[in-house]
């Protein structure tokens, strides 16, 4: 069994119509075991950015405080708050220091970018665990239930979707995906991020 | 102790004199004052930045000579001061320039560059068996943050955002000058040729394409800015600021 | 010169007699029903053998076999069962019921126990009270009945998505009412392409071409819908249940 397997744990990101979504389960196990119901894999960057990790549950905790300090130093250093496309690169050169000898994570992140006519475009990104940036236009996924997500996500994601119904196409490509994987589930947190404000609701699941 | 060529505090310039001075900056600043004049002049839609460009005989060939300087698609510098010193500025600011994109995928802000040159120019004030650079800088620069922004850096790091500046010889008058003439809602066309009026003040001998340099900082439209965004990855961004071209420069001094 | 290190060295050999030919298979049972159905797509390795395979064989009036894993045992695990259910119909004078080959395919994987069929079996057709029906099988024969299974290399992309689009699973009804325990053909057949044309997208073995098998209990007509489809009707022996294919083009990237 992989190291990236070990604590189990799934991520997945869409865009919608002037929104995003990123969610995940709450699982943290030590193989089959499972250890928490509690364990969060998505957190603020910015009031616009959210940045998930799946992974090994270590480097998820220590790439999160690296990632914090990081934007921090970037947002006192440029007196500015740091923009979806640049953090994905910040993220991909983070991880690609780290070529041999690698955090084995991989992350997912999604946000809005503003443009340079001042509104608000959807940005998802996802990338490798040494830092290989995927740019989709649709979804990203990740963790033990990547390849479910993948099947699900492909036939429920349609595109131009509003925050409510972008809710309900996340939530469900979610909970169905992470139903048929043993390592994710117990639980899953979703966020939807629009321009005006995010809404973070928690999901009842399964719980076996 | 004191002596007529500065004192023992004039060697070390880790050591400050008895009235506060670090007296090795003082004498880079005299340095600069007796380089060539340069200038700029932040416009509504961009910026002009312009020297003098002196040759000391005339069998040199001119062409190879580069006072105002690319350092990334977005930013451009000139110095006056010591030439040499002004080189290694320029390669340190455009490895800068290309580490930060290396990191975020894009190219620095214009304060972030000028902080970063403003930095290594404080670093050679503080450290041991160095001396200051002898040259002040003028940073022009476009960014989607800040807009098309002019910074002026001096020997000791630090440095200030200008409407307009101008550093070197004759600088104070050609200071007045530009305060005469500066209005707010300039054009980079007039901007550019107040430029040229400042410099043939102070200029001694023939003002030609090939004694004059120019670079300037257009403002993207926001359709271009869109368009830039788009394929970021692997196309290349378009640049904000570029040096005009002889021919340029001839048919601004032909107005 | 000869190379000495080859007798120096012990060295091992070994014959793989099983190969994994990709594709994808699935079937859903309705209440008078089923549908099965598999991409046409033979591949080995990164390499596409053939664009045009069948995974999915008609064994009577009222039973379709889909087979996916070895192409080469699936083919000859075919070939046995039609031949097991010609001496039945010798020996009893009618088609074996859907149970029966149920069981009987059960029986003959598991003779294999210690040399299995590297084959994941679906079997899906009309069982004798006339409802749809599917049957799933591991290599060695455990089998259970279902309303819908997916099978393949892409059954981890599917199942999650069938369990979401036909058992209704994570989905609350509205107050007062309940999810249907079958769904209507015409909604089974778009669920079903959906699934397929999914797989195409994220998974390489799967693509080319997706043959669909409908298999009417006694007395149904398809509904217009389907009709409109097109599908071709295959000759059947009696005036029983009918056998329909329905063939679509996947992609071929």
């Amino acid at each position: 069994m992989s190291i990236m397997d070990h604590n189990g744990g799934s991520v997945v990101a869409m865009a919608g119509k002037d929104c995003v979504a990123i969610a995940s389960d709450l699982r943290l196990g030590a193989g089959a075991m499972t250890v928490a119901m509690n364990f969060e894999k998505i957190f603020p960057v910015t009031d616009r950015i959210y940045l998930g990790l799946t992974g090994l549950a270590t480097d998820i905790t220590t790439l999160r405080d690296r990632f914090r300090y990081l934007v921090n130093m970037f947002t006192i250093k440029e007196s500015r708050s740091i923009e979806p496309s640049t953090f994905a690169h910040l993220v991909s050169s983070t991880l690609y220091s780290r070529r041999f000898g690698p955090y084995f994570t991989e992350p997912v992140l999604a946000g809005l970018e503003r443009t340079p006519s001042g509104g608000f475009k959807p940005y998802i990104a996802g990338a490798d665990l040494i830092g290989c940036l995927n740019f989709a236009e649709d979804f990203i996924v990740a963790g033990t239930a990547s390849d479910k997500l993948f099947g699900v996500a492909e036939g429920l994601w349609e595109p131009d979707l509003g925050p409510e119904d972008l809710f309900e196409t996340i939530s469900q490509t979610l909970l169905n995906s992470v139903d048929r994987d043993a390592y994710s589930g117990w639980g899953a947190i979703v966020y939807i991020i629009t321009p005006e404000k995010v809404i973070t609701r928690t999901l009842k699941g399964r719980m076996d | 102790m004191a002596t007529a060529d500065g004192g023992a505090y004039s060697y070390s310039l880790t050591v400050f004199s008895p009235s506060g001075k670090l007296v090795q900056i003082e004498h880079a600043l005299a340095a600069v004052s007796q380089g060539t004049t340069s200038l700029g002049i932040k416009a509504s839609n961009g910026i002009v930045i312009a020297t003098e460009k002196k040759s000391s005989s005339i069998l040199i060939d001119d062409s190879m000579i580069e006072k105002v300087a690319v350092i990334c698609p977005n930013i451009g510098i000139v110095y006056s001061g010591m030439g040499p010193d002004f080189r290694i500025l320029v390669t340190k600011a455009r490895k800068s320039a290309q580490a930060y994109w290396k990191i975020y995928g894009e190219y620095p802000p214009t304060r972030v560059l000028t902080q970063e040159i403003a930095t290594v120019m404080q670093q050679a004030t503080q450290s041991g068996g160095v001396r200051p650079y002898g040259v002040s800088l003028l940073v022009a620069g476009f960014d989607v943050n800040r807009g098309p922004t002019l910074y002026q850096v001096d020997p000791s790091g630090s440095f200030w955002a200008w409407k307009a500046s101008a550093i070197g010889k004759n600088m104070t008058n050609a200071k007045t000058f530009l305060e005469k003439r500066y209005n707010d809602d300039i054009s980079l066309e007039d901007a550019i040729h107040t430029a040229l009026l400042t410099l043939k003040e102070g200029f001694e001998g023939q003002m030609t394409e090939k004694t004059i340099e120019i670079g300037v900082v257009t403002v993207p439209t926001i359709a271009e800015l869109e368009e830039g965004k788009v394929g970021g990855t692997t196309g290349r961004v378009k640049p904000t600021f570029r040096k005009l071209t002889e021919e340029e420069v001839r048919d601004y001094l032909a107005l | 010169m000869p190379d000495m290190s080859a007798i120096a060295n012990p060295q091992q050999r070994q014959f793989n007699p099983y190969a994994e030919n990709g594709g994808t298979i699935l079937a859903v049972a309705g209440a008078d029903f089923t549908v099965i159905a598999g991409d046409t797509r033979q591949s080995e390795g990164y390499s596409i053998q053939t664009r045009y395979a069948s995974k999915v064989f008609r064994l009577t009036d009222r039973a379709v076999l889909a087979v996916n894993g070895f192409a080469a045992d699936g083919n000859m695990f075919v070939k046995k069962v039609k031949q097991r259910l010609e001496w039945y119909r010798h020996n009893h004078a009618k088609d074996m019921p859907l149970r029966s080959i149920a069981r009987l395919i059960q029986t003959m994987l598991y003779a294999q126990r210690f040399f299995p069929y590297y084959v994941y079996n679906i079997l899906g057709g009309i069982e004798e009270d006339g409802t749809g029906a599917v049957y799933s099988f591991d290599p060695v024969g455990s089998y259970e009945r279902e309303a819908c299974r997916a099978a393949g290399a892409a059954q981890s992309l599917l199942q999650p998505f069938l369990d979401n689009q036909i058992y209704f699973k994570n989905q609350t009804a509205a107050r007062g009412y309940s999810h249907p325990a079958h769904l209507p053909l015409p909604d089974v057949l778009s669920i079903v392409i959906d699934s397929f044309t999914s797989a195409t997208e994220r998974h390489i073995e799967v693509g080319d071409g997706l043959e669909m098998y409908i298999v009417m209990a006694k007395g149904q007509t398809l509904p217009d819908a389907v009709t409109n489809l097109l599908p071709e009707e295959l000759p059947s022996t009696g005036d029983g249940e009918r056998v329909f294919v329905l063939k679509r083009d996947l992609k071929k990237d």
